[in-house]
């Protein structure tokens, strides 16, 4: 089993001023697979996604303690650039939020930021990310149109789209179908099937049919612990912790 | 939401349990006749099996309906799942009582051949099996359904005798052959409610520990080949 852990946290604390949100967190993301985070609202589920690219850094207030290594480099050492850092690991927030750009613009931001300046390069990354987002045989007549202008759905799979311009390594939703319906839902879901080919994805759900759907493991957090991790067909058949059992099953939360 | 599926829950269980004591009767009145070559018991037996056809339907929607509403996981889906295989094995030992008795009906001038061949013992530990599997189910005991899927190598050895004491009376006197067809027959009936007892007792296992019994001495030896 070597070298199939892409994020390694160590003994992860964070605390909203004096609250503590999360407590002494360890968890392994396997490569190329889907990791499923679900807990209860207020589970600390979301801030740890956020930790993973130094999202909470931009809270006031909050101090973070541990170590989140992206392979062999910890992201919380001073020198990360960080920007670099969420190049390789982008998310996808619960609200797809297009630039009011074009279709194109939105997807060729984050390379032409990044130096990529010739078009014949710009079009090729373009249609690569709108291909990898299932989206590209609906909109390669309209690339010119605004990005507000597609539905809900596709706006989500552009804003997927958008991450992928940059090459990322891993990709981190935060729910990304709680907005959409269910045809729509399927369809991210099947793009999250078929994106962990290529990339180390890790999900926030709070539906649990969908983290049940999409995952290879699932992690369960409540009131800031990592209470159980495991392959996500024996969370849901066989969780080892009762409070775990209780969740999925609806008992609570 | 958690208390609607717990009154859909709720109801499940009260079909499956008013389903397992008509199906307990049936046994029971099966067997007196078996025991006691008493036939009148078993009057109207074949009516009252409807009772538990309709059961078997109304089970089965119902478990239907969790299924597509709920969505359940882990124990409470083994729960719907054992509940579909035990509601079917118990609808199975429903038309079995019906078809012990109408054998019974017809060996009544041969019921000699019934003690002799250890059919009435056989009888009786199938039908403590089944009693043992309806209450291991009700509640929820998987150490008694343990000691259900252990009877069964009895009742299987049982069976084989009486087949054996079959052919030989068959053997040795032509007027016994068609009773004693019938009697290999009901022995089968017999050996095939203790084979359902013991479904029921590994789907039980399976709710309750999470465990797959069934096949699972057969899949053992075939390994070890």
């Amino acid at each position: 089993m070597e070298n199939t852990i892409k994020i390694n946290v160590e003994n992860l604390n964070l605390y909203y001023g004096k609250k503590q949100a999360l407590n002494s967190i360890s968890l392994g993301i396997q490569r190329n697979t889907v990791t499923a985070l679900i807990g209860p609202s207020g589970c600390g589920k979301s801030t740890f996604l956020r930790s993973l690219n130094r999202m909470n850094d931009l809270i006031d207030g909050v101090r973070i303690e541990g170590n989140v290594f992206l392979e062999d480099r910890n992201i919380y050492d001073g020198d990360t650039d960080v920007v670099e850092l969420r190049k390789r690991i982008g998310m996808i927030f619960q609200k797809s939020n297009p630039f009011p750009k074009s279709i194109y613009d939105n997807i060729a931001y984050g390379p032409r930021i990044n130096g990529v300046k010739a078009k014949n390069e710009l079009d090729e990354i373009v249609e690569r990310s709108l291909v990898r987002s299932a989206l590209w045989e609906e909109v390669k007549d309209d690339l010119h149109k605004s990005g507000l202008s597609l539905s809900g759905g596709q706006q989500q799979r552009l804003c997927i789209a958008r991450a992928l311009a940059v090459d990322p390594e891993v990709l981190l939703m935060d729910e990304p179908a709680s907005a959409l319906d269910p045809l729509s839902t399927s369809k991210i879901e099947d793009l999250i099937f078929e994106l962990k080919n290529n990339y180390t994805i890790v999900i926030v759900t709070h539906n649990m049919q969908q983290a049940s759907r999409v995952s290879d493991i699932t992690a369960f957090f409540y009131m800031g612990d990592l209470i159980e991790v495991s392959g996500t067909k024996k969370m849901f058949t066989t969780p080892d912790n009762k409070k775990t059992e209780e969740y999925i099953s609806g008992r609570f939360g | 939401m958690q208390e609607h599926y717990n009154i859909e829950i709720e109801d499940l269980k009260k079909s499956l349990m008013r389903m397992a004591a008509l199906v307990d009767e049936q046994i029971e009145r099966a067997m007196k006749a078996l025991r006691d070559n008493d036939i009148e018991v078993i009057k109207g037996i074949k009516a009252k099996d409807l009772e538990i056809d309709a059961y078997d339907n109304l089970i089965q929607t119902q478990c239907e309906n969790v299924l597509a509403l709920f969505q359940p996981v882990a124990s409470d889906l083994r729960f719907i799942l054992a509940s579909i295989m035990i509601n079917n094995n118990l609808e199975r030992c429903g038309d079995i009582a019906v078809n012990i008795a109408q054998r019974v009906k017809k060996l009544t001038g041969n019921h000699q051949l019934l003690v002799e061949s250890n059919l009435v013992e056989m009888a009786a530990s199938a039908r403590q099996m089944v009693k043992d599997a309806i209450d291991s189910f009700i509640g929820r005991d998987s150490q008694l359904a343990r000691k259900v899927l252990q009877s069964d190598d009895v009742v299987d050895n049982l069976n084989r005798e009486a087949f054996k004491y079959a052919l030989s009376k068959m053997e040795s006197e032509n007027i016994l052959i068609e009773p004693c067809a019938h009697l290999i027959v009901l022995s089968r009936q017999v050996e095939r409610l203790a084979d359902h007892a013991t479904n029921i007792a590994e789907n039980l296992i399976f709710y309750v520990e999470a465990e797959q019994v069934t096949h699972k001495k057969k899949l053992a030896k075939r390994e070890s080949i």
